[in-house]
């Protein structure tokens, strides 16, 4: 009953929020002199809680581009910038409901998305691919046959792994952990042979490994996903000022120093190297920025 | 039958029991009286061990319930007890109340045992009541299902521990019948009563007990007419003193 | 809140073979019943044996049971889940141990550490329970139960357990109410139970507010089929003349 009684409460004060629909966000910034920053607590090297109580990370440094293009566009110099931390499962309606005012974490942009919040011009993009012991003798997706393979919950590669074993009739056992980090877990402790997830994540928690030269990403990516910010839906003022932003960082070439500060050199808390070089897919992205889903392309 | 030979038993610092010697013999209705708090409950509630004592020793037929060899529970089959406040099970009917221990304790097939249970049940005058719940029954009534329990188990003594004190007045008469219906019949009894009638007329002898010692032993005429210690005296004036 | 409703989302494939999503929650709503259901049985039995446990005049066993109560009851289930399903494996014989990681089934192996981490955890508290409800009966019933020579075991299994069990439906009821939301825990090792599939549909459909309006509607329709059973079972073990039970 307690379980219920949470959910009715949380639609109850979602629809509290919905009353006015907030479809300018620029004037809402403006009204309030606040802007509310979603954010995620774990998901590195994205967007994480490590040091302080305020969040850091590749795509919270592009978030923080968009809220100095905020400021110049509204003229708020001292315009007053609110964390809030958002769940797989908040940050969605989180957004809807006018909490948060723009998101950037590792969401992928994709069509089902589409239909309840708009997305910014990609930020980064990824291939689902395997990570899985040196030694296993693992080289790629047909090698898991019969085998034990974990992916994280609610993830595409879940869904990918789940029709690649119906339709080729693998005979896989795929184990759905929580995050990422118990897909590792799962890992590390031998209950899979490999883990499937998109691979800049492998690679954050290859760097966690207590030695991560035992492991290795590996397999023909078998989908690409673009990450991008999430907003509200018909709003284009704002979508305007958050695309130009970033936009404008890649075509500087600042782009390059922040992929470089958080993928090719060491970052907080652990001060592990991600070692993971840009991928030509995702430099094709930053030649020709678009807020398309990966599927619609 | 029974014997106590120099009992002790304390509750922490209350010597509740205080060097008990006291025999019934076989066939021999006594009756305990005493003030409340004197240590008759107790007293009788060491014949069957639900009470140890702490010294000395009671013999229950011929077995020293003390001694720790003792198989309690084959002492305890032939030793009924009737309790003050009934302790029917309420959640068995009449009949399973009564047939519960001689099936489970003695091992009687169910047909024995019912059939057992209603000859009781018509003893003590409640055969029409055996498929009905304790609940439903008067406390006269559900004294009688105790009474007829506590035969089942075809007892070689019976114990009372103030069978009545906890009734109405005008159930105490159904359940005195029986009582002396059960002396007549020649069961070895021990009661623990405040109902000097019954122990006019049907006791063999009375048991005066204060602070946990046995204070006047006397034959019911002589207790009631002449009783030679000043606490009995007073007991018995306060008793038959109305209204106090 | 520009919130795209689309209540035929349940019925639209999950890219899964010929999956829809209903079918999900029909899944997990087999494995939360199949996870509550035998972590019960198996938690009345050892709650009972513990809560009588608690009432022995043996000191040495009704020491172990509360040992058993406050351990149990004190470390939260998610941390019993992770004790069950990560480190106790570990422990177990080489062969055990790859038997269990590696070639059971992981659903299968994930479903015997949430339904022994659910069933010791639930027992503790049946253990309180039970102990509550025969130290509520009356000190007559055990001194009636001994005086006509019952042992022990026939004291505690035809006076005062019968009785004990009819006081404590109530609290019991709420138990096993409990156990079912508590067997949402199993998502966190993969076992894909209800909350779980609600989750990933959820996440997949980014139909959120259907996919956890389903949910409530399952679970609520959930307890109260279990709370009629329950009250159906009080009142068909109901003293006669006695108004709600023992006392």
């Amino acid at each position: 009953m307690r379980f219920t009684t949470r959910l009715l409460t949380t639609a109850v004060i979602a629809s509290a929020f919905a009353a006015p629909a907030m479809a300018n966000t620029l004037e809402k910034i403006k009204d309030s002199g606040v802007i509310v920053l979603g954010h995620r607590d774990a998901s590195i090297p994205f967007s994480y809680l490590a040091d302080g109580p305020n969040p850091i990370g590749y795509s919270h440094d592009l978030q923080l581009k968009v809220v100095e293009a905020v400021k110049k566009q509204l003229k708020m110099p001292n315009l007053q910038v609110k964390y809030n931390l958002v769940t797989s499962q908040t940050r969605i309606p989180l957004v809807q409901n006018g909490t948060v005012d723009l998101e950037c974490g590792s969401t992928t942009n994709n069509l089902e998305r589409q239909k309840q919040v708009a997305f910014s011009v990609g930020i980064f993009e990824i291939g689902t691919r395997l990570m899985t012991a040196k030694t296993s003798g693992v080289k790629d997706f047909p090698d898991l046959k019969g085998k034990n393979v974990v992916t994280t919950a609610g993830t595409t590669s879940e869904r990918l792994l789940k029709a690649m074993n119906a339709e080729k009739q693998m005979g896989m056992n795929i184990i759905s952990a929580k995050d990422h980090g118990e897909s590792f877990l799962m890992l590390e402790t031998g209950r899979a042979v490999a883990f499937m997830m998109d691979d800049a994540l492998l690679y954050g928690e290859m760097a966690k490994a207590k030695n991560p030269a035992n492991w290795v990403v590996t397999g023909k990516p078998q989908s690409f996903e673009i990450y991008g910010c999430m907003l509200r839906k018909d709003d284009p003022a704002f979508k305007k000022v958050v695309d130009d932003a970033i936009k404008a960082t890649f075509k500087s070439g600042e782009i390059n120093k922040i992929y470089s500060k958080w993928f090719m050199n060491p970052v907080p808390p652990k001060g592990q190297n991600l070692s993971f070089p840009m991928s030509d897919e995702f430099k094709e992205l930053i030649a020709k920025p678009t807020d398309k889903s990966a599927e619609q392309m | 039958m029974i014997r106590f030979n120099n009992v002790h038993k304390w509750f922490k610092d209350l010597h509740v029991l205080n060097g008990i010697n006291l025999q019934v013999q076989q066939g021999e209705v006594v009756v305990v009286c005493g003030p409340s708090g004197s240590g008759k409950s107790t007293l009788i509630r060491t014949v069957n061990q639900l009470e140890s004592i702490n010294e000395g020793e009671i013999w229950v037929d011929g077995k020293n319930v003390a001694d720790p060899k003792t198989n309690l529970n084959a002492l305890r089959a032939e030793v009924g007890f009737v309790f003050q406040h009934f302790n029917l099970y309420p959640h068995l009917s009449v009949l399973d109340n009564i047939t519960l221990s001689p099936m489970k304790v003695k091992g009687m097939d169910r047909a024995a045992a019912d059939k057992q249970a209603v000859t009781l049940l018509e003893r003590v005058g409640l055969a029409h009541k055996k498929d009905a719940f304790p609940a439903m029954l008067s406390g006269g009534q559900q004294q009688r299902v105790a009474i007829a329990r506590g035969l089942a188990m075809e007892p070689r003594v019976m114990l009372f521990d103030e069978p009545t004190s906890a009734l109405d007045p005008e159930m105490i008469g159904e359940v005195l019948k029986v009582m002396k219906d059960l002396a007549e019949s020649g069961m070895t009894m021990m009661v623990v009563t405040h109902e000097m009638g019954f122990a006019r007329e049907v006791a063999d002898r009375v048991v005066f007990v204060d602070h946990g010692q046995i204070i006047e032993e006397a034959h019911p005429e002589h207790f009631f007419t002449n009783p030679q210690h000043d606490r009995a005296k007073q007991f018995l004036r306060q008793l038959l003193t109305p209204m106090n | 809140m520009n919130y795209n409703w689309d209540w035929n989302v349940f019925f639209k494939s999950t890219g899964i073979g010929s999956e829809i999503y209903l079918d999900w929650f029909v899944s997990g709503l087999g494995w939360t019943i199949a996870v509550a259901l035998v972590a019960w049985i198996v938690a009345l039995i050892i709650g009972s044996v513990l809560g009588v446990m608690r009432t022995l005049p043996n000191k040495l066993l009704s020491g172990i049971a509360t040992a058993y109560v406050e351990l149990f009851r004190n470390v939260p289930l998610l941390v019993q889940l992770f004790i069950w399903y990560f480190m106790v494996p570990d422990y177990l014989p080489e062969s055990t141990q790859v038997w269990f990681k590696q070639e059971l089934n992981p659903a299968t192996s994930a479903y015997i550490s949430v339904v022994v981490c659910l069933a010791l955890f639930t027992a503790a508290r049946v253990c309180e329970q039970v102990r509550t409800g025969i130290q509520a009966l009356p000190k007559g019933q055990s001194a009636a139960a001994l005086a006509v020579g019952f042992t022990l075991p026939q004291m505690y299994r035809h006076v005062l357990l019968p009785q004990a069990f009819r006081i404590i439906i109530p609290p019991l009821t709420s138990e096993f109410l409990n156990i079912f939301k508590n067997s949402s825990v199993a998502s966190l090792i993969g076992l894909m139970e209800l909350l779980a599939q609600t989750k990933q549909t959820a996440e997949f459909t980014a139909n959120m507010f259907e996919a956890f309006t389903l949910a409530t509607l399952i679970y609520f329709v959930l307890n109260m089929s279990l709370m009629t059973f329950m009250s159906w079972v009080e009142k068909k073990v109901r003293i006669p003349g006695m108004m709600g039970g023992a006392k």
